[in-house]
């Protein structure tokens, strides 16, 4: 019988800076895309659970299962305990150490703390995203699976002989006080496989643990709310690619928005509207070294569509996210499963502000801008001149026809006014100052005569427009409305009032052309907990702030969207956004209880 | 027939047998890397390996281009097709015996049909016919060579 589809909540992830494998509570993982985050799934069960493949590993008796990552780190251990005694697995992608090692390597260690407890592990390779065709062999008493170019060793030490039953392989051993298994996933693409010694495993393993601690120490952040800011950022390095510097907004495509629903999307890209968050979280924190790496790969991948910005890039730097759908069923049956992202070829002019803030902060922090980069900057809001009259699809990437989207509006005002600040820093050629006042100045005649309900005393979601949309929160954070005026505060009580339901927010009433709806959007409420923080509302801040952070799942991470009846997570998952608006607004909400 | 010329024919030979393999290897056909298998012989370090490994790897390929030499000196002519017969030649060779048998035999690192996986890191062998390392390896292999064959054949012969 096929298993059902846990929980999206259930789900933890380990990750090496090149890739993410989410982990059920049940101890089977069910994604793993190799050799790097946005490559084809090898093990996809979590979007097909019959035909994606997945590796198990858990006691073959009735059991509970207690999680944690070890303190400062991405390894995952679970606590499971059944009547015939308690297990405990601690697992990693482990990250390369000294000498010659795999090219990736999953490791999962297990020990028998009581009891003699009987575990079952199985590896059910699908490579390509199911498409390829399966092979298993033996390398001296070691099982292979391989397809095409890639190839998984399955490396155990103590973990019962491994038998070959179909496509897949099995072990069967019992965990008994003091024992120590090993089960090693040691894969390759594009090169013979290597295996590893079970001390090199055990090594790298105990030393993933040292360097994860090592890199969550730096971090720089003081407030009230350590815990889940350092979870945060731990969860926002999973989703860093190592080679590059760039941020995958997700690890994860097509978990879906509504479950049966059709709003399912491939998030394992770079996209330029976090680039502003990315900083500022990195920025508050001390990563400098991320900071760099981040600011230099964004400047790199714009290069290729300069002055035009695409909404979003691959993690390599490439310009191109063809849109496909896969023969799955999806989570839960929600189809299509999408690879690639339409939303690339869509104007959102909001993504101009992003960029600017990003290097009006990247600035800021004493760091210099060379002159290729001024000149492009200089170019890119001379464009911002000449379009930000124009409809366009908005933040939130509607598929409907193109609008005059107040946030967007809002953001090329941004855009504009970083520009000239910039230009006074001299850290751009300052030719079109005038100019760029002149057009920010008519930007915000346009948001204010336009977008602006006296009805509803707030900002409203596009020009001439009634909905309401939590991106207009956006303003207040960047700075286009003073928190503390009468303009932000009536935006932030009319969202709140239109678009909450108790400490969530929905992204935006009216027509977004898709059918179905969706849950209830993390980012935004974090964004509400900013705003209010930044309006001088420090009381109802923190309050908000302390629901929505018992709202991670057990291990700390959050989805993108929340079904608020239920609390069941909906979208990609664990999703960088909702991390940065967190850190953000810890942030905000700290510096507003000092003020 | 030049000495030069098979020299070059070496040299323009390894860099298409290369670029052949990672086509191969790009088109999921074949998981081979000499470099990585080469360079790992002297490093355990896998960016040094590769650039060590490019390095041993065009010096096999002029010495290659040397035994080729030789044979076409012993024959009296040289060119395209019988260089790419002995590249056909060289490739089944490489396949069977060479990559299969003798590099596991000097290579510090590769798993033989005697190790376990106990001892140390070790690289997967190619196995016949280099077959471990995917199904279209052989076929690979042997267009590479034939490649590298008629070019060393071809270059040597320009210098009549």
């Amino acid at each position: 019988m096929t298993r059902a589809y846990p929980p999206i909540r259930d789900y933890a992830a380990i990750g090496d800076g090149r890739t993410v494998a989410l982990i059920a509570r049940d101890g089977s993982v069910d994604w793993l895309c190799l050799p790097d985050l946005d490559s084809p799934s090898v093990f996809g069960a979590l979007l097909d659970a019959p035909r994606g493949g997945r590796a198990t590993l858990a006691p073959d008796v009735p059991h509970r299962a207690e999680r944690r990552y070890l303190p400062g780190t991405n390894v995952l251990e679970t606590i499971f305990t059944a009547s015939e005694g308690t297990v405990r697995v601690t697992e990693a992608l482990n990250l390369p150490g000294p000498g010659l090692g795999p090219q990736r390597e999953l490791a999962r260690r297990i020990e028998g703390l009581s009891g003699n407890v009987p575990m079952v592990w199985s590896v059910a390779a699908r490579f390509n995203y199911g498409r390829g065709r399966t092979r298993i062999g033996w390398r001296s008493g070691t099982p292979v699976v391989a397809a095409g170019n890639q190839a998984i060793s399955v490396c155990t030490w103590d973990a019962g002989r491994p038998v070959v039953a179909g496509e897949a392989i099995f072990g069967h051993f019992d965990a008994e006080p003091g024992s120590r298994a090993l089960v090693a996933l040691c894969t390759a693409e594009q090169e013979p496989l290597v295996f590893p010694s079970r001390a090199e495993v055990d090594e790298r393993l105990d030393h993933t643990v040292t360097r994860w601690q090592r890199w969550g120490r730096s971090s720089g952040y003081g407030g009230p709310w350590q815990d889940a800011v350092a979870r945060s950022a731990l969860a926002l390095k999973l989703l860093f690619h190592a080679p590059s510097g760039a941020v995958a907004a997700s690890a994860t495509t097509s978990l879906p928005e509504e479950v049966g629903g059709v709003r399912n999307w491939d998030y394992r890209f770079c996209w330029v509207r976090d680039s502003a968050f990315i900083l500022n979280a990195l920025l508050q924190l001390g990563f400098m070294t991320e900071v760099d790496a981040f600011f230099w790969w964004l400047m790199q991948a714009s290069q290729l569509t300069h002055p035009r910005l695409q909404v979003l890039y691959r993690l390599n730097g490439g310009a191109s996210a063809t849109e496909r759908t896969l023969a799955w069923e999806g989570y839960r049956r929600s189809a299509p499963v999408r690879i690639g992202n339409g939303a690339v070829d869509q104007l959102q002019l909001d993504v101009y502000g992003d960029l600017f803030q990003t290097a009006w902060l990247y600035s800021r922090s004493g760091r210099q801008l060379d002159r290729d980069i001024g000149r492009r900057l200089e170019a890119m809001a001379n464009l911002v001149c000449d379009v930000w009259a124009r409809p366009d699809s908005g933040i939130w990437e509607v598929r409907s026809q193109p609008r005059h989207f107040t946030q967007s509006k809002m953001m090329c005002w941004v855009a504009l006014d970083r520009a000239v600040r910039l230009a006074g820093a001299g850290q751009i050629p300052a030719t079109y100052v005038r100019r760029w006042r002149e057009e920010a100045a008519a930007v915000r005649a346009f948001i204010d005569e336009r977008c602006w309900s006296e009805a509803k005393g707030s900002y409203v979601r596009a020009a001439s427009a009634d909905d309401l949309d939590a991106s207009l929160l956006l303003g207040v954070l960047f700075g286009f409305v003073d928190p503390r005026s009468q303009r932000a505060g009536g935006t932030i009580d009319a969202i709140r009032r239109e678009l909450g339901h108790g400490p969530f927010l929905y992204r935006y009433s009216g027509e977004d052309g898709l059918d179905g709806g969706e849950g209830a959007f993390l980012t935004c409420s974090f964004w509400l907990v900013d705003a209010l923080a930044r309006a001088g509302r420090t009381g109802e801040a923190t309050e908000l702030m302390e629901e929505l952070l018992g709202l991670a799942n057990d291990v700390g991470l959050y989805a993108e969207e929340v079904d608020p009846d239920t609390g069941e997570f909906l979208g990609n998952f664990p999703q960088g956004l909702t991390h940065l608006a967190l850190i953000n607004a810890a942030v905000a909400v700290d510096e507003g209880q000092r003020r | 027939m030049s000495f030069s010329g098979a020299l070059a024919g070496g040299f323009v030979g390894t860099l298409v047998l290369t670029t052949l393999l990672r086509a191969a290897s790009e088109l999921r056909l074949t998981r081979i890397d000499l470099p990585f298998l080469l360079g790992t012989i002297v490093t355990a370090d896998r960016l040094r390996a590769k650039a060590i490994g490019y390095l041993l790897h065009f010096f096999f390929g002029f010495f290659f281009a040397l035994g080729y030499y030789a044979v076409f000196r012993a024959l009296g002519r040289a060119g395209w097709f019988l260089g790419a017969a002995l590249g056909l030649v060289h490739g089944v060779f490489t396949a069977s015996a060479l990559v299969n048998v003798l590099l596991p035999v000097v290579h510090p690192r590769m798993g033989t049909p005697l190790s376990t996986i106990d001892s140390e890191t070790l690289i997967e062998p190619p196995g016949f016919l280099m077959l471990n390392y995917g199904r279209g390896s052989p076929l690979a292999s042997l267009v590479a060579h034939v490649a590298y064959g008629a070019l060393v054949g071809g270059l040597s012969a320009l210098g009549h």
